[in-house]
C-alpha cells in the first residue's frame, strides 16, 4: 500500500471535511490538563500531540455499558447489534497492539458479535508518540511502534505527516487528502527516524527481561511475597483494569423495564481488582483476599491471555495503570523485576 | 394478580430523597401503574396501615421515632431503607460526635433545647432498629437508580447494588482523579452506583453512599502521607456522611 506526505493544514482540512460529513469522527482532545478520546466536533480539537488518553480507544469496541439484547420475561429474545461507523483518529502503537491483541481474543473461540461489529465498522487513523506519556514503557514491551490493525498511520515529522496507507478503506481515505504527494526516501528516512527513536525512547520504567520471558517468570512466582507486600496497599478499586487497554472482562446484568413484562440484557467493564469480581452462584468467591486478585491481573498480563494469543505479552506499556492507581502499587515493570530480582 | 401496596414513610431528614422519587415525573405514572401507593405524606393525603412494601426515608433518633418504625415493619413484607440517612444514619449522626446530647440541644435550638418534643437519642440507622431487607443509598438517591431497583423488587429479582467504590464509574467516565489536584476524595472506599457526579462537576467524593463492604482504610491513611494531607484531612471527610 501507498506512502505519501501532507502537511499539517491539509490534514486539517481532510479532518474538517470529515467532521462535516455524514461520518462519525472521533479524535483525541484535551480534556482539562488530560487527553480523552471523544467525538469531534471542530478538527481544530484533534490533538496529535497528545502523551497518553485516560482511557484507551477500546471503549468504542467495548463500551463501558452496552445493550446485548432485549427480551420478554419469560419469552423470546433479540440480539440488538451496534452498527454504527466511524472513523477515529489518533491512535497510538501500543493502543494499536492491543486493539489487535483484543480483535484475536473476541473473534476466536465464541465468536462476539457484539465486539467485532463494532470494530469492523472503525476506520483506525493511528499516529507515532510525539509526546512520551510521564509513565509510558512500550519500549520495554516491544510495542512503541506498530505495523498492523490500522487503516492509516500517521507520523509527525514537523510541518509534515508521513501517511501510509495500509487497507483498501486507508487508502481511499487518502485518496480524498487534497495536496497529498508520494512520500520520497527522505521523508521515510524522517519517519524512520522518529520511529527508531520511539523504539527507544518510550521506556520511562525498564523491563529488566524480555517480554517474552515473563510467563517462565510468572510460573514460578506463584507464591512470592510481592502480592501481599503490595496488596496491603490495594483499594480493591479496580483503576488498574478500568484504564487497561488490554482488560476487556465485562459483567452482564439484566434490567426490566417499567411494564414488568420487557427488558434489556446488557454487559459493563468489570474488573478482576475488584472484591467480587469472582463471586459466583452460592456466594463463593474464588479471589477473596486483596493479594490474589492483585496476582492475578499481573498473570492474566504476562501468563494466561499470553496463552491464548500465540504468547504476546497483554501488557503494551502505556503506564496509565501507573497513572491511575492511587497508591501506586500498580506498576507491572517494578512488579515483574521485583520477581526477577528474589527469584 | 393484584398491585403490591407500597407506603412511604420520613423519619429524621430533608426529605430529599422522596422528593428525588416526586422527580422521576412522568415516570411516576409508570410507578403507579405496578404499585398502590397507599400513603406517602409528601405526595398524597390518603393513609393506610396495609401495605406489602414500606419505603422509609430518614434515620432515627427518638423513642417514638424506634416504636414508630417496629410498627411499620411488622406490617410491612419488604422495608427499604431510602437514602442516607435511613441506610446508614447520614448526615444525622454529625451529633453521635458528641458525648453531651444536652450540649448539641442547646447548640441547636438555644433555652428552647430542654422541651420535651425535642428529646433525643443517638442517631441510628434503621437497620440499627429493625431489619433492613434493602438499602438505597445515596444523599440524594439516584431516581433511575430507585426505580431499577424496585423494578427488579417487583419480578422477583435481587437488585444489583454495587460493592465496588466510586473509582470505577469516575474512571469509566475518565474523570480526573481528584487525588491529582491535592484534595481528599473518598472514592476509593465509597460504593459506587451514583456514576460519579460530584467527582464529575469537579468536586471530591463526600461518601454519602457509605463504604464498600470491605474498605481499605488502611491503605486510605497512607496515601494521605503520599500526597501531603494528614489523617486528620480524611477524618474530617468522613465525618459527614460516614460517623458511628
Amino acid at each position: 500500500m501507498s506512502v505519501s506526505t501532507v502537511t499539517k493544514d491539509q490534514f486539517k482540512s481532510f479532518v474538517a471535511a470529515l467532521v462535516d460529513s455524514d461520518q462519525k469522527v472521533v479524535g483525541v482532545q484535551a480534556k482539562d490538563d488530560k487527553f480523552a478520546f471523544g467525538e469531534l466536533t471542530d478538527a481544530d480539537n484533534l490533538r496529535l500531540d497528545y502523551d497518553v488518553t485516560i482511557l484507551p480507544p477500546k471503549k468504542y469496541m467495548l463500551p463501558q455499558k452496552e445493550t446485548l439484547m432485549s427480551f420478554k420475561v419469560g419469552g423470546a429474545a433479540q440480539t440488538v447489534q451496534p452498527d454504527e461507523k466511524m472513523v477515529l483518529i489518533g491512535v497510538h502503537p501500543y493502543d494499536m497492539v492491543a486493539i489487535n491483541q483484543m480483535d484475536t481474543l473476541f473473534s476466536q473461540g465464541q465468536y462476539d458479535t457484539h465486539y467485532m461489529n463494532r470494530r469492523n465498522n472503525i476506520t483506525i487513523i493511528a499516529c507515532d508518540v510525539v509526546t512520551p506519556s510521564e509513565n509510558v514503557f512500550a519500549s520495554s514491551m516491544n510495542t512503541a511502534t506498530c505495523d498492523s490493525g490500522f487503516d492509516i498511520l500517521l507520523t509527525d515529522i514537523g510541518d509534515t505527516f508521513v501517511v501510509e496507507a495500509a487497507t483498501e478503506k486507508g487508502e481511499a481515505l487518502v485518496k480524498t487528502i487534497n495536496g497529498a504527494k508520494n512520500a520520497d526516501a527522505a521523508d521515510t528516512d524522517k519517519r524512520k527516524a522518529v520511529q527508531d527513536k520511539n523504539v527507544a525512547s518510550l521506556n520511562k520504567h525498564q523491563l529488566e527481561c524480555k517480554p517474552s520471558d515473563l510467563p517462565d517468570l510468572l510460573e514460578k512466582s506463584y507464591d512470592h511475597p510481592v502480592w501481599e507486600e503490595k496488596a496491603e496497599m490495594c483499594y480493591s478499586c479496580g483503576s488498574c483494569n478500568q484504564v487497561c487497554p488490554t482488560c476487556y472482562c465485562f459483567d452482564v446484568q439484566d434490567e426490566v423495564n417499567w411494564d414488568l413484562k420487557t427488558g434489556s440484557r446488557c454487559r459493563s467493564w468489570d474488573g478482576c481488582l475488584l472484591a467480587n469480581f469472582a463471586t459466583v452462584a452460592g456466594n463463593h468467591n474464588f479471589r477473596e483476599k486483596r493479594a490474589d486478585r492483585f496476582r492475578h491481573r499481573l498473570y492474566r498480563k504476562g501468563k494466561y491471555v499470553p496463552g491464548k494469543i500465540g504468547g504476546q505479552i497483554a501488557c503494551v506499556g502505556c503506564g496509565r495503570c501507573i497513572s491511575a492507581c492511587t497508591t501506586k502499587i500498580a506498576n507491572p515493570v517494578e512488579i515483574y523485576n521485583t520477581l526477577m530480582e528474589k527469584n | 394478580m393484584s398491585k403490591p401496596r407500597v407506603a412511604i414513610f420520613d423519619f429524621a431528614c430533608c426529605e430529599g430523597c422522596q422528593l428525588q422519587i416526586v422527580n422521576l415525573e412522568e415516570d411516576i405514572l409508570n410507578l403507579i401503574d405496578v404499585v398502590d401507593v397507599v400513603e406517602w405524606r409528601e405526595a398524597m393525603s390518603e393513609q393506610s396501615h396495609e401495605y406489602d412494601i414500606a419505603i422509609i426515608e430518614g434515620s432515627i433518633t427518638r423513642e417514638e421515632d424506634a416504636k414508630r418504625l417496629e410498627v411499620i415493619r411488622s406490617r410491612a413484607k419488604i422495608l427499604i431503607a431510602l437514602g442516607a440517612c435511613a441506610t446508614m444514619g447520614g448526615l444525622n449522626k454529625l451529633k453521635n460526635n458528641f458525648d453531651d446530647l444536652n450540649e448539641v440541644r442547646e447548640c441547636v435550638y438555644g433555652k428552647d433545647g430542654q422541651m420535651p418534643h425535642l428529646n433525643t437519642f443517638k442517631t441510628k440507622a434503621c437497620d440499627e432498629v429493625v431489619k433492613v431487607d434493602f438499602k438505597i443509598h445515596g444523599c440524594p438517591i439516584d431516581a433511575s437508580e430507585f426505580a431499577q431497583i424496585l423494578r427488579s423488587l417487583l419480578v422477583g429479582k435481587t437488585p444489583f447494588v454495587p460493592d465496588y467504590p466510586v473509582c470505577v464509574e469516575c474512571k469509566a467516565n475518565e474523570n480526573i482523579c481528584r487525588y491529582e489536584y491535592g484534595e481528599v476524595c473518598l472514592g476509593p472506599i465509597i460504593r459506587a452506583g451514583c456514576g460519579a457526579p460530584c467527582p464529575a462537576a469537579g468536586r471530591e467524593c463526600y461518601g454519602c453512599r457509605g463504604m464498600v463492604d470491605n474498605p481499605n482504610v488502611e491503605a486510605a491513611q497512607e496515601v494521605m502521607d503520599k500526597y501531603n494531607l494528614t489523617v486528620h484531612d480524611l477524618k474530617q471527610k468522613l465525618v459527614l456522611f460516614n460517623s458511628k
